[in-house]
């Protein structure tokens, strides 16, 4: 508009008033013009909210809103201050992060509930007649009904329904599955409850209400290191950023932090300016590596090699040679390697055995409580055997012992790490250690013609055990022969010069990474260098990369042997930063109420998923890897020659790991009869199993008994982008189409299973339903019986937290949530009273039994010093100490609902605790009565309120001693009774400090710092693990008490991981003759890193994404191999084995080293996938060439540090050993018919 | 109330029993208007057949596989306008102020820039104003309409029809930009491979062979925005 017609150009009106001494003046003219700048930035209000994805970031966004409309965002900038000299926090967020709200009302989003067609039409007319009850029930029972919709999973054919259509089935399935086959038939899978943690308790609240399953997702992701719990008794507990500013040597190690942790990266390159050293190992040319002084591009998959050459180094350097003070000091205090390990013999040949224990002693040792469980060391003060404080026996059943003082049995002590000198031993003998280097597989082999077992010199201590006389060494001298360091000890396979080619030198790491051992020897000299004049302030900043190898304890038990020789762990600067997929949910005690309905009845249904996965799937009947490959050639006397899923099963009967389905009875049915025949339920139930009446699930996965029947997937997308075994889950599990390749081994004729019972058919489609929970149609949605449409991150009230940095604050619903969505918080409401409306019909109040496994931190974990199993009559059958503990729980089935929307009873009754610690809590749940208001009557009378988000966040927010220093006070003088020793201190100054949903709706606060982590916040230095074990004296959870660095567990032994080695990726056997097409010749290792263009693993598919990517899936390939077989940029190629295949495009690029490929990973194949011309399907996703392997070692329980916790211990889903066929494809075809005929 | 408009938006809406039931009426209004050449008329007949005859359920799949679960051809119109940039929350408020100024409240749980609100807006509205907004989307229509054309689906004809109510042209090359996005629809996947395919990068000393968003770069700064002096002075 020109506003031409509206001015006087000639003339001035007189009219007009004048004012303030004429200097202003009223005038009439159209100013209309100026609203375009009023408008142009106008909002009503900003919201504080973040991004709840599976990304670590937890970057706090201020959300504009206009007219109930989201229009921008932008970053927040008020972070609480951090100290002087250190860098602070903002900005954090990202450009994917922001692409964010554009998403929100992206045409991919969810508008309404919607339900296959097929589905919903039988379901109508069924319920014109019958009750939701009923009408399930006949839809289950007539098998051409259940294959109508079964078989059509993945092929489109939704339509809408309403919420109470959709809510009903769901109720009415889950009522019909606990009744006709028990509730731990209702699986749940959720992951990563940090990024918005009410989302997530809001389905496990009513999972555990219902007695359904959650699903752990960490081990599964194979996030989650096993070698973390194996050294520390943690699961993971990590330095935050900031501290990455305050380290003297990086070292990034298969991490992309500018790439992956963007927010973060700023503090790398502060660091980088104050003179930080630096090093990066990646075996391509990361983002990363432009950041090191000095990039070692080790072959990938064989980082152990390097570490151990590392290691060797220090040690030679900084432990022999010459002895640094500040380690030698150190590892005395804080590591095993004081601790004496006897020395047993095999045939003739002696190897390492287990700690020498207190009860192995003539007295021993003056100790009467658990001395099986108190490791001993040789004192130099006495001249004698002590018990040093602080060993696992001294946490349960005493007081006042469980500390890191340098005491034992009430005196000072001075222990001795090494019998090398003359005076010290008694002998020098030939110990056997195992050698895999040998095995490599094509692909990584050197040529090594080195044995298998390699026999060195240690010295040792001749001791009375009983009668007997027998050896003893300390774990350093065993851990240096390990690391093959000659000490003047005469025999073979140590070195004097690191150019010696044996096991454990830069030249022998040379040969096999490719990194020089030059380079190698520099690195290590200076990292050890710097920890030594800094006191430990040496870091390594660890990538899920090297998680992700079927041997990736070896990887990660190089790492930490690194920083615990060099005094790192513990130390702020220094330590082990492994940013992989947990996202520390850092109000943890105060949310596991809420989330696993502690309130109401305990315990809550845990399961580990690679291992129900690996059943449920039937991946276990394809299994290519035998336990003789894996096994060590000095493992103990045993019945090894099993499969894996035989010790899988195994361990579910000696309680290591939990079960899900549990007995193959329905759990309500066999409470019915235990009290029918008048005996308790433990006794009862281990009566039942001993006689065989009862069997365990776990014995016969494929028996329809022992299926999963319904499964709800929120905030996951678990078959786009981790369901490992894509193809398989397709096959067995959904029973719909799919790209399985590869024969059972029924068909192959190969040694099955011993435990597991072998059905020659295979059941395919095991889900009578599958509820998948979220804003966008993901691939898990296609290929779903029910869709829910969710409240995406700008549309809900929730929490969140981070390992990387110390605040916790929310996501708030800046708008109402868009179409017809509903938060997660009020989904499962909906659900849970809907359910209370159908399951009366037939569940009333029971009786259920939860089968549990022996726990970390609590006092059952000191059950199995020894391995003996109750089948084979190695044992009786003692629940909770020989097998998993029955427990009964009353499930009010009419009342779910009801108690979903209360806080119950037991939190006053029982009180709280986590990690070990209990404390009473009654009056922060009076608190939180007079906070959310109180229940008059229903059968949660009294009870505070949790009916909104709002409510349940501060329900967390009360009871979690992170965010209420009162709390945390009590938290820390628990801890203290153990201890003996004051901790109070670290909170005191915050008693009254109580952290509720409003004050971080204002800003963003620190946390407050709690015995459940071991960092410490404070004004003075910043979150680093390990801190409060260090300063505060405070032991590791582990059998010694303190960092662990020998196994002793006879698994861990029989597999050749006593210590750590180099172990080369494993024959996954993919690639067979039958696959492999005549003329394909390229076969590389398949290798799925976390991508740029995409929301962590979240999606990838906005328009912004895809055209800064390539518009769809890609794969990148060394230029040398893409040129071997004629593939030039940009080509289609398929990749192939035995798994399946999958389609994409060729990105062909100088930065990926040559026998490798990369598919970053969850890219979708619901954009630009093309179909397969190997399975004549739809391409598939990165999954589908991939298949998940179980390793034996992962499945230790009832043993201190190796005892089951939920998402802290159990298998994991490796998939980097993986080998696909890559060949370019001839024609494209889009598949671009209906997948579906219509129906007859 | 322009009830064209009207039959247009419930037509466009998720199929109901009440619809099917109300088809006759609705196919009626539409055959009756001559605002519309005989031909649009007639190519409207198949949609209001098969919407009165067809299974509900099958309606109902095809409603969600075409316009909730494909995006080029998402009845969001501000999808195709301003797709996942950040002008569309501002877009969409601007709108909501007209429906406000025109004196209604939306009380859908759908957005703003949903074609059926849109249409039964203009339905209250002069003819003239309804003629200029459609105006404003009729290169929207037109993409729209080829693109359910090339998948034979009748729901081509409405958009045929709202570009005739218009009374616009399309705009050439608006249309050609919008068909020339990328399909990404599970059931029309032929048109992709061409269009994300992207050209090679090279890198080399032949600055014709390098990346092409730098040579079309070099290229325009190779073309002086203000002559060259000495060629001025000459």
């Amino acid at each position: 508009m020109s506003h031409l017609l509206d001015r006087l150009n000639f003339l001035s009106s007189k009219e007009l008033d004048r004012f303030s001494d004429g200097h202003g003046q009223t005038t009439r003219e159209n100013r209309d013009w100026e609203d375009t700048y009023r408008n142009r930035w106008r909002h009503d209000k900003i919201v504080r909210s973040t991004h709840g994805v599976n990304c670590t970031g937890s970057c706090s966004w201020k959300i504009y809103v206009k007219s109930g409309i989201v229009t921008w965002e932008t970053q927040q900038t008020d972070y609480p201050r951090t100290r002087p000299d250190l860098p602070n926090h903002e900005p954090r967020g990202c450009a994917r992060g922001a692409s964010y709200s554009w998403y929100l009302y992206s045409a991919n989003r969810v508008k309404n509930p919607l339900i296959r067609g097929r589905l919903l039409k039988v379901w109508r007319r069924m319920r014109e007649t019958m009750s939701p009850i009923a009408a399930w029930t006949a839809i289950q029972n007539d098998p051409v009904l259940r294959n109508g919709y079964v078989e059509t999973r993945g092929k489109g054919g939704f339509v809408r329904a309403s919420w109470d259509e959709a809510t009903e089935i769901t109720a009415a399935a889950n009522a019909y599955t606990a009744k006709t086959y028990g509730p731990d038939r209702v699986f749940g899978f959720s992951p990563i409850p940090a990024m918005s943690m009410i989302s997530y308790a809001a389905g496990s609240r009513y999972l555990s209400l219902l007695g359904g399953v959650c699903m752990s997702f960490y081990d599964w992701y194979c996030d989650l290191p096993p070698a973390s719990p194996m050294t520390w008794g943690e699961q993971t507990d990590v330095p935050e950023s900031a501290d990455w500013y305050n380290a003297g040597y990086l070292l990034l190690w298969g991490s992309n932090v500018p790439q992956t942790r963007t927010p973060d990266a700023h503090f790398y390159t502060e660091a980088r300016y104050r003179g930080t050293k630096s090093a990066v190992i990646c075996p391509d040319y990361s983002e990363a590596a432009k950041f090191g002084d000095v990039w070692l591009n080790a072959k990938q998959g064989t980082d152990a090699a390097l570490a151990m050459a590392f290691g060797h180094v220090i040690l030679r350097e900084f432990h022999l040679d010459r002895q640094s003070e500040y380690f030698t000091d150190y590892c005395r205090k804080y590591s095993d390697f004081p601790m004496l390990v006897r020395i047993e013999e095999k045939d003739g040949q002696l190897v390492p055995g287990r700690f020498l224990r207190a009860d192995d002693l003539t007295g021993k040792l003056g100790e009467k409580n658990n001395p099986e469980w108190k490791t001993v060391a040789w004192d130099r003060t006495s001249g004698g055997l002590v018990s040093p404080n602080g060993a696992i026996g001294y946490r349960w059943g005493e007081a006042g012992k469980w500390n890191l003082e340098t005491r034992a049995a009430e005196a000072d002590t001075d222990l001795s790490m090494s019998f090398v000198l003359e005076e010290d031993h008694d002998d020098v003998v030939g110990i056997d250690f195992p050698y895999f280097g040998a095995d490599a597989t094509e692909t990584f082999s050197t040529g090594d013609k080195r044995p298998n077992i390699l026999t060195k010199n240690v010295p040792v201590k001749k001791i009375k055990i009983g009668r007997k006389t027998e050896m003893v060494a300390t774990v350093f001298d065993l851990f240096c022969a390990n690391y093959g360091l000659d000490r003047g000890l005469g025999g073979d396979w140590v070195a004097t010069k690191y150019s010696d080619d044996v096991p454990g030198t830069p030249t022998w790491a040379e040969k096999i990474t490719g990194v020089s051992a030059d380079k190698i020897a520099h690195v290590a000299r200076d990292f050890a260098l710097n920890a030594e004049k800094t006191n430990g302030k040496s870091m390594i900043i660890i990538g899920a990369a090297m998680n992700h190898w079927y041997h990736m304890d070896m990887n990660y038990r190089g790492v930490i042997n690194m920083l615990v020789m060099c005094g790192c762990v513990g130390q702020s600067g220094g330590g082990w930063a492994h940013y992989v997929g947990q996202e520390k949910l850092r109000p943890q005690t105060g949310w596991l109420p809420l989330a696993f309905a502690l309130d109401w009845g305990r315990p809550p249904r845990h399961m580990n998923s690679t291992s129900a996965w690996y059943a449920h799937t039937d991946q276990w009947r394809y299994e290519t890897l035998t336990a003789g490959e894996i096994l060590s050639p000095t493992a103990p006397e045993g019945d090894w020659d099993v499969s894996m899923i035989d010790y899988n099963i195994r361990a579910e009967r000696m309680g290591w790991l939990p079960s899900a389905p549990q007995l193959k009875t329905n759990p309500l049915e066999v409470a019915k009869a235990a009290k029918a025949a008048g005996k308790e339920i433990p006794a009862y139930v281990a009566e039942q199993l001993k006689s065989g009446e009862l069997e365990m699930s776990c014995e016969d996965p494929d028996a329809p008994e022992n299926w999963p029947r319904n499964l709800f997937v929120w905030r996951s997308n678990l078959l786009g982008s981790s369901g490992k075994g894509h193809e398989y889950f397709l096959k067995h599990l959904l029973g719909t189409d799919h790209g399985v390749m590869g024969k059972d081994l029924g068909e192959e004729g190969g040694q099955l299973p011993k435990e597991a019972k072998w059905h020659s058919d295979a059941p395919r489609g095991k889900l009578d339903l599958l509820v998948t929970i979220d804003f966008r149609m993901s691939t898990t949605a296609v290929y779903s019986d029910i869709v829910l449409p969710t409240a995406s991150w700008y549309e809900k009230n929730d929490l969140n937290t981070s390992d990387m940095h110390p605040f916790i604050h929310p996501l708030q619903a800046a708008v109402d949530p868009a179409y017809e969505s509903k938060s997660d918080w009020e989904i499962f409401k909906a659900i849970a009273r809907k359910f209370q409306e159908v399951a009366p019909e037939i569940l009333g109040k029971e009786t259920d039994i939860v089968a549990l496994p022996i726990l970390h931190d609590t006092p059952g974990e000191l059950a199995q010093d020894q391995v003996k199993d109750w089948k084979k009559g190695e044992c009786d059958l003692i629940p909770g100490k020989t097998a998993p503990n029955y427990i009964p729980v009353e499930r009010d089935y009419p009342a779910l609902y009801d108690r979903f929307v209360a806080l119950g009873p037991l939190m006053d009754k029982l009180g709280n605790g986590g990690k070990g610690i209990s404390w009473k809590t009654d009056h922060e749940v009076q608190h939180l009565r007079d906070l959310n208001g109180v229940w008059e009557d229903g059968p949660a009378k009294g009870c505070a309120k949790i009916v909104t988000d709002i409510d349940a966040t501060e329900v967390v927010l009360m009871l979690a001693p992170e965010t209420n220093g009162e709390v945390a006070v009590k938290a820390w003088e628990a801890l203290s009774a153990i201890t003996g020793r004051e901790h109070a201190h670290l909170a005191l100054p915050k008693e009254d400090e109580k952290i509720r949903f409003r004050d971080i709706a204002a800003q963003p606060r620190k946390i407050i710092s709690s015995p459940t982590w071991s960092g410490l916040e404070s004004e003075k230095v910043c979150y680093n693990a390990g801190y409060t074990n260090v300063h505060e004296l405070i032991p590791w959870r582990t059998l010694t008490g303190r960092q662990q660095l020998y196994q002793d567990h006879l698994w861990m032994r029989a597999f050749g991981e006593g210590f750590m080695s180099y172990r080369p990726p494993v024959d996954l056997k993919t690639i067979t003759k039958d696959v492999q097409d005549a003329g394909d010749s390229l076969v590389l290792n398949f290798i799925t890193p976390h991508q740029k263009w995409g929301i962590h693993s979240t999606y990838s598919d906005n328009l912004l994404m895809l055209t800064l990517n390539r518009g769809g899936p890609v794969v990148w390939l060394s230029e040398v191999d893409a040129k071997s077989v004629g593939i030039v940029d940009n080509d289609w190629i398929e990749l192939y084995n035995v798994n399946g295949a999958l389609t994409a495009r060729a990105v062909v690029s100088q930065r990926i080293k040559e026998g490798t490929t990369f598919m970053y990973h969850a890219q979708e194949k619901i954009v630009n996938t093309p179909g397969s011309e190997k399975t004549g399907n739809r391409g598939g996703i990165h999954n589908s060439v991939t298949r998940a392997v179980l390793k034996p070692t992962h499945m230790i329980g009832g043993y201190a540090q190796q005892s089951y916790g939920f998402n802290y211990y159990g298998t994991v889903g490796s998939n980097r050993d993986e080998f696909v066929v890559v060949r370019k494809m001839k024609n494209v075809d889009w598949l671009d018919e209906e997948a579906t005929g219509k129906e007859a | 109330m322009d009830r064209t408009l009207k039959a247009l938006s419930l037509i466009l809406s998720y199929p109901t029993r009440e619809l099917q039931q109300a088809m006759p009426e609705i196919g009626g209004v539409l055959a009756a208007d001559t605002r519309l050449t005989a031909a649009a008329r007639r190519a409207l007949r198949p949609l209001v057949e098969e919407l009165s005859g067809r299974d509900i359920y099958d309606l109902e799949e095809q409603f969600v596989m075409l316009f909730d679960r494909s995006r080029t051809l998402s009845l969001n119109l501000f999808e195709h306008v301003h797709g996942e940039s950040r002008d569309r929350g501002g877009a969409m408020v601007s709108l909501l102020e007209t429906y406000r100024d025109g004196g209604f409240e939306p009380v859908t749980s759908e957005l703003p820039d949903h074609l059926p609100v849109l249409l039964e807006f203009l339905a209250t509205r002069s003819h003239s104003e309804a003629q200029e907004t459609l105006a404003d989307a009729a290169h929207i229509f037109e993409a729209l309409s080829a693109r359910l054309a090339r998948r034979e689906s009748p729901y081509a004809a409405v958009f045929a029809a709202l570009l005739q109510l218009s009374g616009a042209k399309a705009d050439k090359e608006a249309v050609a930009e919008l068909l020339d996005q990328p399909e990404v629809d599970p059931n029309d996947l032929e048109a992709l491979d061409a269009v994300w395919e992207e050209s090679e990068v090279r890198f080399g000393p032949d600055p014709n062979a390098g990346c092409p968003q730098v040579r079309d770069m070099l290229t325009r700064m190779d073309q002086p925005i203000n002559p060259d002096p000495r060629v001025a002075a000459e």
